[in-house]
């Protein structure tokens, strides 16, 4: 089994994708960054001031003039007090939300990329793992060896966890180093509040606690790596049953994105919530934003992944291990 | 092409991050579920907090939409426009804050001046700029339609309770700033028949300026006359707020009478 593993990792790494994948994290990385920087220094211009607390007073009345708007549709202005009331206890509190710095730069960067982001990358390594074989052909050279088929199966599998914590650690490495540049490497001690209770448009802050950045990102990093490794057995299963690889990575493309358009408007379609693609965001949960679908909570979100990975897994080997190859 | 050692070490390193992620994600659900509850935050003491005064010349309008500066175009509005002056003046040396939301009653902008940030901004404040009321008063024009001067009378009474407590709030936090309390225009002049919306105007400023009047430093600033004769020339297309023009008028009128010793001469 040990070597299996190897050969696969060995195949996986000369490839050369975790390569490319750690080209692509840099330049959106730098990109962002460059935005961030742009953004603080037109803050700054516009207020004439550089007090954190001034600008989070005025995001908060722009945000209680957007609520006064008879315009707004009732989830959205749901939405918008609960950010008011979440931002004025941070105010209360004289806690910094965004505590410049590359830590929180890798927070945020984290959690904006685990519903797409994230899985795509993901995907990149996931969806040819197995299509890859069938379109060189070697499909037939390892199959003729005398290993149990799902024992094959099981070691490209293993490499895909492996892979999805080297993507994973990697995104959050280079988006450290590079941001660092800009912003300094500080805020690993930073004051970040959890325990936000949503209910419809108003927030609980009766079990409110006050968490350092760092422990905040150690379990951002572990629902983001969750959902990567969801996401990756899915697309894993596609790259056994659509022996292209371009197919099965356009199907998964599609479901990702449809998840990130659908997001937007299931407030109202309860059933949806069963999709995996809505439920990606797990993140959120941490920093008490209101789930699209009301009656999501962190436990029903991630059993609902679960069951697909356990489907797409099942089927991964079912199908595999009774597949004719030709 | 890496040799068998390096693509052994990525496994062995990619193994170990697999178990430090799996364990960060069974303590993000545990924290989650069951977190300690010994870190709930409690209520600062925020007396220690200094105020840093900043060398900028800072200006902190609070109020209703008119500070918002609903209806101008440009959406500046009368802050806007009094900004825009000072800024020629002290060589654009000035901070403003502009805290003024939309639809917001006296109640309201009582409750929003207690907020210890909002203190902390007012403390900084070199002059303050005041619109509140004419969301007491007409009700988005309810109190047209049903019009009683009992009612009126009630709301005047709270009116008074809430700004006497507004002003003693924001002294308390800046005994020095000027403040500039704008007064109610009578959007409805035009409209109303029946002429009782103009006395009832004409009476709350009066009383609103008498209000102020029992404070140090607080000036009473006039727009009843500004849209006196040709209301519907300064008034935007909702007829309630006033347009670009009207807005200047009013900052017109505030903005000479602001004064700062490092004003170039």
């Amino acid at each position: 089994m040990n070597k299996l593993i190897a050969n696969e990792m060995m195949k996986l790494v000369a490839r050369k994708r975790l390569l490319v994948i750690g080209a692509i994290v840099g330049i959106l990385v730098i990109l962002f960054t460059f935005a961030q920087y742009k953004e603080v220094q037109t803050q700054r211009e516009k207020l004439g001031t550089d007090d954190w607390r001034d600008s989070l007073q005025q995001q908060i009345i722009d945000m209680q003039n957007r609520l006064g708007s008879s315009r707004i549709s009732d989830d959205w202005r749901e939405q918008i007090q609960v950010s008011v009331q979440q931002l004025q206890f941070y105010l209360d509190q004289d806690i910094n939300p965004s505590e410049p710095g590359a830590v929180t730069f890798v927070r945020m960067f984290i959690e904006n990329s685990t519903d797409l982001f994230i899985p795509l990358l993901i995907m990149i390594v996931a969806s040819d793992l197995v299509s890859s074989e069938h379109t060189l052909g070697s499909v037939k050279l390892l199959l003729t060896r005398p290993v149990k088929r799902w024992r094959i199966l099981l070691s490209k599998y293993m490499t895909l966890l492996l892979a999805t914590s080297l993507i994973v650690t990697m995104t959050g490495l280079l988006s450290y180093v590079i941001s660092g540049i800009v912003f300094g490497y500080h805020g690993w001690n930073a004051p970040i509040i959890t325990g936000f209770v949503v209910d419809g448009g108003n927030v609980d802050t009766s079990s409110i606690r006050l968490i350092s950045q760092w422990k905040f990102l150690l379990m951002d990093f572990g629902l983001v790596w969750f959902v990567a490794v969801v996401v990756g057995t899915l697309a894993f299963m596609l790259s056994v049953l659509i022996r292209s690889t371009a197919a099965s990575m356009g199907v998964m493309l599609a479901s990702l994105v449809s998840g990130a358009i659908l997001n937007n408007m299931v407030s109202s379609w309860e059933s949806a919530k069963y999709f995996f693609m809505v439920n990606l965001k797990l993140t959120n949960y941490l920093n008490g934003v209101a789930p699209p679908i009301t009656g999501m909570t962190l436990l029903s979100s991630m059993s609902v992944l679960l069951i697909w990975w356990a489907a797409a897994l099942v089927l991964s080997f079912f199908v595999f291990t009774r597949q004719d190859v030709y | 092409m890496l040799g068998k050692k390096s693509v052994r070490y990525i496994t062995i390193i990619a193994a170990t991050l697999s178990v430090l992620w799996l364990l960060s994600l069974g303590w993000a659900i545990q924290d989650y579920y069951a977190g300690a509850t010994d870190h709930v935050v409690k209520k600062q003491d925020r007396s220690q907090k200094t105020v840093i005064k900043n060398h900028m010349f800072t200006v902190v309008a609070l109020g209703d939409s008119l500070t918002r500066g609903t209806g101008d175009d440009s959406g500046k509005g009368y802050v806007g426009y009094v900004a825009d002056d000072l800024n020629e003046r002290f060589n654009g040396s000035i901070v403003v804050q502009n805290l003024g939301i939309n639809g917001q009653v006296s109640s309201q902008l009582k409750k929003q001046v207690k907020q210890p940030n909002i203190q902390r901004q007012l403390a900084e404040a070199d002059i303050i700029l005041l619109t509140i009321g004419a969301n007491d008063l007409f009700q988005q024009g309810r109190t047209l339609e049903n019009f009683d001067l009992a009612t009126i009378k009630t709301i005047e009474d709270a009116f008074v309770k809430n700004i006497t407590t507004i002003f003693t709030d924001i002294r308390k936090a800046n005994p020095d700033a000027t403040i500039f309390f704008v007064g109610l225009y009578n959007p409805f002049i035009d409209v109303d028949e029946t002429g009782v919306t103009s006395p009832t105007v004409r009476d709350w400023n009066r009383i609103a300026e008498e209000v102020s009047s029992t404070y140090p430093r607080i000036v009473f600033v006039p727009t009843y006359d500004i849209f006196q004769l040709s209301v519907n020339d300064y008034l935007f297309t909702d007829k309630f707020h006033p347009n670009q023009e009207g807005y200047r008028l009013m900052a017109d009128r505030i903005a000479p009478l602001i004064k700062w010793e490092g004003e170039s001469k």
